[in-house]
């Protein structure tokens, strides 16, 4: 089974990305921010990192940035899930390594199609 | 006489300066409010973040129950049953009951068979035994014939004299033998008799009892088909209900999905509520140091109230820049 992390700071928000993920089958890693996603990372393989941006402790795009220079990461796709809709934003994203950019609220059927785009 | 305006040359107070010590005392009574409303926007907040996760969760349990029905119900219909418990599905109970049902019609029809042989076989011994009296009937015919043989031979034997008494004598054997041989048929006829009686009330019973098995075993059969097809008709309304419960389930994910974009509400809901909190904050911190608070470390006056992260925000506080809609997905 594909395993996705999901990482942001509101429960709500892992809990129904959580549940639309596991409906299309995923195992589903939480994480609360970017050093709580580090530090898991170093314990599971996952194939898929699903991120909000603006999080305490460590925010979605030093997060990525952080993921990229991890050996086994640099090709992992990471999805950014933020309401955070600026250009400007989705452009530091995009230079920071990230695969996509969608802005909440997201739709079910529409995230679970992503995921399967980007998923090899 | 009035407080001097602040501003006025007479004040000695530049404009937008607090006049001391009205405006501070001003400022005290409310600066507390600040903290109050903090307290109370972020409580509605973390009320409201408690209430989408237990609907969260419910969703979960609903959407497993659901799939969990209609997967056990599938499992039970179909022709694979259920691997795990080893219990048979309803489709092979069906095909078992069927198979049985015919091994015993089979079974039945055997048995029928297996009569009618009998009887054909009693019908094959009383024509045998019909022969036999038939030629019962010759031999009593030359018994006649050779008790008439036998008187000539004595009126001859006496015509001959002392020369014919040796002919005499086997006339009288011939006679004796007959009267044996007559008793002998007698006997043979008796036996005869008694055996086709016996065939024919054995037949008599044997061709009831196959004429009750044939119905029976017709009775069977059209009980059997008539129970099979009951059978068939429930497991396709069976069908029919899953294939029903299938789509409602569909249905069903399609709701909680429009549910679960509804419910984010809340994410959002809760980020402008921290946005005003962090700035509520801002806003008492830059007044309690205008009344002639210490400021804290690092703290620089103009600065601080925070940065809108979503286009409500910034479309309220007038502030552009070209964005994506709510919703949309990009990949790079």
């Amino acid at each position: 089974m594909r395993k996705v992390m999901i990482v942001d700071d509101s429960v709500s928000m892992r809990q129904m990305v959580g549940y639309t993920l596991r409906q299309g089958g995923f195992e589903v890693i939480e994480a609360e921010h970017g050093q709580d996603a580090m530090d898991k990372l170093q314990g599971s393989a996952v194939d898929l990192i699903i991120t909000d941006l603006n999080m305490p402790v460590m925010d979605g795009i030093t997060l990525i940035e952080n993921v990229r220079k991890q050996p086994n990461m640099k090709s992992k796709p990471i999805l950014m899930l933020t309401t955070e809709g600026l250009a400007t934003k989705k452009e530091q994203g995009k230079a920071a390594g990230a695969t996509g950019w969608i802005v909440k609220p997201f739709d079910p059927e529409k995230l679970l199609q992503t995921v399967a785009k980007v998923l090899p | 006489m009035s407080d001097p305006v602040p501003g006025s040359p007479s004040s000695g107070i530049a404009e937008g300066e607090p006049d001391e010590p009205g405006m501070r005392t001003e400022f005290a009574r409310y600066l507390p409010h600040f903290s109050l409303m903090s307290k109370q926007l972020r409580q509605t907040s973390l009320l409201i973040e408690s209430s989408v996760v237990d609907v969260c969760k419910s969703f979960q349990g609903i959407a497993e129950r659901a799939k969990g029905t209609v997967g056990r119900t599938a499992g039970f219909l179909s022709r694979e049953g259920d691997g795990d418990s080893g219990k048979t599905s309803f489709e092979g109970l069906i095909e078992n009951c069927s198979g049985t049902l015919i091994k015993i019609l089979s079974t039945t029809e055997e048995a029928g068979e297996v009569s009618r042989r009998a009887i054909d076989r009693i019908h094959q011994m009383d024509k045998a035994s019909q022969l036999i009296s038939t030629a019962l009937a010759q031999l009593e015919q030359i018994d006649r014939e050779n008790k008439m043989l036998a008187m000539n031979m004595r009126i001859e034997a006496a015509h001959a004299g002392s020369n014919g008494a040796a002919f005499g004598v086997v006339a009288v054997e011939v006679v004796s033998q007959t009267e044996r041989s007559k008793k002998v048929v007698s006997q043979v006829k008796g036996l005869i008799g008694g055996l086709r009686e016996l065939a024919q009330s054995t037949l008599a019973d044997l061709k009831q009892t196959n004429e009750q098995d044939l119905k029976r075993v017709e009775r069977c059969r059209q009980d059997v088909d008539e129970s099979l097809r009951d059978m068939q008709v429930a497991h396709d309304e069976m069908k029919t209900v899953l294939t029903g419960m299938t789509e409602e389930n569909a249905l069903l994910a399609n709701d909680i999905g429009s549910a679960v974009r509804g419910l984010q509400f809340q994410d959002r809901t809760s980020q402008q509520i921290a946005h005003v909190v962090d700035d509520l904050e801002t806003l008492q911190l830059k007044l309690n140091t205008r009344n002639g608070a210490a400021p804290p470390d690092g703290f620089v006056s103009g600065e601080g109230f925070s940065g809108y992260t979503m286009r409500e925000e910034r479309e309220i506080a007038g502030i552009g820049g070209k964005e994506s809609a709510a919703g949309d997905v990009e990949l790079f």
